[in-house]
């Protein structure tokens, strides 16, 4: 080992887990990275991606130049004379078309905290109240789900747990680190049950794998209810003095016999009873853990909402061993949603899906795209895009393509020149995040963390910068006063008395609150009635039903036979954070990338064998790639599986940007009908990534 | 001494384990280059990870013919010294684990040696399936959790 060797700690941002890292370097290069033991979040574990932020930082393909589209090609110009075109557009665009006509998109590549609050600021700063985010189809679909119900989005309690339901969710691929949670849960004698078309891999170690129809969880969720109320397993404490719409819920549960649940989940009857007397035995200390395999249905926010209801009856709300209401780490607040509403501007998608944008001001992403095209309600015209990549990840990708390629200025920040960035007038290259310094709460602990910046690049601006460097140069330099991204993050610790010095002798974390149970006690819950609303008077107001109510995806209910498979997409690979990280040559080798899972009586019946390549189509359009025949219980029959983010098959070329949750806008993009077709008998080698 | 102790009943087959040994081993991420193996049989559930267990009599260490297997000092893993390797096979044969495996590339057998006392497998395990333990403390969590059975049957306490 070289003598010259320091170590420092920070957190990971490969994915959103933030497990704590050592960062090895030698001379000022990352040389290498692993676990950091002392933070209670991982215990010194990491996953494969963290070791791989060495791979990223360096990758021969980074951008380290800002590049502008010109007739002949990319041409690499100085930072200054980008920002100041780009700032120039952006002001003739404004004084044509309104500020309104410019959006700001926040990706995920680059961070996660204070990112996506700098980018909402920029916007309204500007005078546009157009922001956008790949949160319009990922996170907000639970948080509104739970919020409804509870007024937060618990965290599990895994810790101090007894049994774990798990719906839709893949913790060692989606969030890596819960999954020694979840084991050591199990080793106190806790169980798990899973609850996924697949046997994931979270599955593998299931007590009870149910193999559940994509898009029914509602009614398994409402068949728990009833099993529960029937038993009269139900917290009353909870129900009588902390809840409204008992009554509602309970009359809308009868339907919801056994027998019904089996006919639309594909559940046996008989394991519903199972489940429900588990649920019952364990209660209170239950996690019921919702994965974002539930938001991508055209019913997802109220399938989410009834399975939010189990915490109550089971008493697990905010109770150890529970779903435990996170209190936050409390800081300035960035956004100016108080200081420069600008809803009179009319958000993009705020009028067709008031919920995400009234609970989460969150613009529309679908919507956007359809308005940069159509020019309706007003013109889009400039797109500001920071480490997103849309082209992969949101619906109808060609779509997407097109809509960008109409923009009269599109600007990419960004690691790589991704498919996305490909589409720009203007790339700009993006810190990675340990280029970067920024806070980072475990809710689940109560600790937070201040991120390291360890190391920086000539030209390579962090989030801070650009955004203050654009808005200065727009006339809204007032609304980005700081210096450096330093001086930000000193503002935004005012209010917790806490200052930088004392944060970065704590990297194991700083408990900034003990956590507490049972809070509903003290203080009503954030819910407009302050209490559990199994019917919500919020969303009956808008139109909504005010209760959970099921309704059967399209694909049960009006079954197409042109398109006689059901698609679910998404579902995580472990060397994977959607689009992110194929450009890894080891970790696109270490499987077989892209796949279609199969059952292998499907298969069969299409004279398939393992790694022969197929075409697979929907009214949207159609792709090519190879199949993955899968062991019987891995995937039901008549249901096939392909994960998003493949530059060779892009499963986003068949998900339609029409089909929604009302609730929330998000799109259909697990429960898709669809056809599939042999192509000859080209061989792929054999999968490795079972 | 310690040694890498594996539950097959925390084990979810994510091979993160076999993707860092493989990159230490040969910078890659690729199965045949990792001395610890995790097989899973999806019709069963089960995922079983393997590798050496350092044994006090180790067979392969007796059956190779060159010497070239040996206990370290340091760590008391039992190393094969790849510079001595005649490439026999004798060991793989001699292992009752299977945790040893040809390189047939360098054309000389392999396995695991604790990667010098900080295991990378045990590092990247997201489970908690592996772990680093003292010999005189290996599988204690088999103990712990019957513990926690017998608590459960008891009614101790209001933690399972």
């Amino acid at each position: 080992m070289s003598q010259t060797r320091q170590v420092f700690q920070t957190l990971c941002r490969m994915c959103d887990d933030h497990c704590a890292i050592n960062v090895y370097m030698e001379e000022g290069r990352v040389v290498d990275i692993d676990g950091y033991a002392e933070h209670p979040w991982n215990r010194g574990r990491l996953c494969s991606k963290g070791r791989a932020a060495v791979d990223l930082v360096y990758h021969p393909d980074r951008l380290w130049k800002p590049l502008k589209r010109t007739p002949s090609g990319w041409q690499e110009i100085p930072l200054e004379q980008a920002l100041d075109e780009i700032a120039g557009k952006l002001a003739s665009i404004r004084d044509a078309h309104g500020a309104r006509s410019i959006g700001v998109w926040k990706g995920e590549a680059v961070g996660f905290a204070q990112q996506e609050d700098l980018a909402r600021r920029f916007a309204h700063a500007i005078g546009s109240p157009n922001y956008f985010s790949n949160d319009s189809m990922c996170f907000n679909g639970r948080w509104i789900g739970y919020s409804t119900v509870h007024g937060a989005w618990s965290v599990p309690d895994y810790e101090n747990t007894r049994l774990v339901l798990m719906w839709g969710a893949n913790p060692p691929h989606a969030h890596p680190n819960m999954t020694q949670m979840i084991m050591r849960a199990r080793r106190r004698g806790g169980k798990l049950i899973v609850l996924d078309p697949r046997l994931s891999a979270v599955a593998r170690q299931a007590d009870l794998h149910a193999p559940i129809r994509p898009g029914t969880d509602g009614a398994l969720a409402w068949g728990l209810i009833r099993a529960l109320l029937e038993r009269g397993a139900y917290d009353r404490e909870l129900v009588a003095n902390h809840s409204v719409g008992f009554p509602q819920m309970q009359a809308y549960a009868e339907r919801f016999t056994p027998e019904y649940v089996e006919g639309e989940t594909g559940v046996p009857a008989s394991l519903v009873g199972e489940i429900a007397a588990a649920l019952a035995k364990a209660a209170p200390a239950v996690v019921n853990y919702v994965g974002n395999g539930l938001e991508h249905h055209e019913n997802g926010i109220n399938n989410i909402r009834a399975v939010a209801y189990l915490d109550t009856l089971l008493g697990a709300l905010d109770r150890k061993g529970g779903n435990r209401l996170a209190e936050g780490f409390l800081t300035n607040r960035l956004t100016l949603y108080q200081e420069r509403p600008l809803t009179e501007l009319e958000p993009i998608g705020a009028e067709r899906f008031p919920v995400l944008y009234g609970m989460r001001q969150e613009c529309h992403t679908m919507t956007a795209l359809e308005a940069i095209l159509s020019g309706r309600p007003y013109p889009l015209k400039a797109m500001v895009l920071t480490a997103a990549n849309p082209a992969m990840t949101n619906p109808n990708s060609e779509k997407v393509r097109r809509a960008f390629g109409a923009l009269e200025l599109f600007v990419v920040r960004d690691l790589f020149l991704t498919e996305t960035a490909q589409l720009a007038h203007y790339v700009l290259p993006a810190a990675s995040f340990l280029e970067r310094s920024e806070l980072h709460a475990h809710a689940m602990f109560q600790v937070v963390t201040l991120t390291r910046k360890l190391l920086s690049f000539p030209g390579v601006q962090d989030e801070y910068q650009f955004w203050h460097d654009l808005a200065h140069r727009l006339g809204a330099g007032a609304y980005f006063p700081w210096k450096n991204e330093e001086e930000l993050t000193r503002w935004l610790l005012e209010p917790s008395g806490l200052t930088l010095e004392q944060l970065a002798a704590h990297p194991e974390g700083y408990p900034y609150r003990p956590v507490r149970y049972e809070k509903w006690r003290e203080k009503p819950l954030r819910t407009p009635s302050g209490k559990v609303e199994f019917t919500s008077q919020y969303l009956k107001d808008l139109g909504y039903p005010e209760l959970a109510e099921y309704k059967p995806p399209s694909y049960l209910s009006s079954p197409d036979p042109e398109y006689p498979f059901v698609l679910v997409t998404g579902a995580r690979k472990l060397l994977f954070y959607h689009s992110r990280f194929q450009n890894i040559e080891r970790f696109a080798r270490a499987g077989r990338n892209p796949e279609m899972e199969m059952h292998p009586a499907d298969a069969a019946r299409l004279a398939l064998s393992d790694g022969d390549r197929v075409r697979v189509s929907s009214r949207v359009g159609t792709i090519e790639l190879p199949v993955t025949v899968t062991a019987p219980n891995e995937i039901p029959p008549r249901t096939v599986q392909i994960t998003h983010g493949y530059r060779q098959a892009n499963v986003n070329l068949l998900t339609p940007d029409d089909v929604f949750d009302p609730i929330s806008g998000f799109p259909l993009m697990k429960a898709l009908p669809v056809k599939v077709e042999r192509l000859g008998t080209e061989v792929t080698p054999r999968s490795t990534m079972p | 001494m310690r040694i890498v102790t594996m539950d097959p009943d925390s084990c979810v087959a994510c091979r993160n384990c076999e993707y860092a040994c493989a990159f230490k081993q040969a910078q890659t991420f690729e199965r045949r280059d990792s001395n610890i193996r995790v097989n899973f049989y999806p019709e069963e559930r089960v995922c079983i990870p393997g590798t050496c267990v350092h044994c006090e009599e180790p067979w392969c260490l007796e059956v190779c013919p060159a010497a070239a297997i040996r206990r370290s000092p340091d760590t008391g893993a039992v190393e094969i010294d790849p510079e001595r390797c005649a490439g026999c096979k004798m060991c793989l044969l001699a292992c009752p684990f299977g945790a040893i495996r040809f390189d047939a590339r360098a054309r000389v057998a392999r396995k695991c040696d604790l990667c010098g006392g900080d295991p990378r497998c045990v590092k990247f395990c997201i489970s908690g399936a592996l772990q680093y333990v003292e010999t005189e403390e290996a599988f204690g969590f088999r103990r712990a959790s019957f513990d926690a059975h017998l608590m459960q049957m008891f009614g101790k306490g209001d933690q399972p």
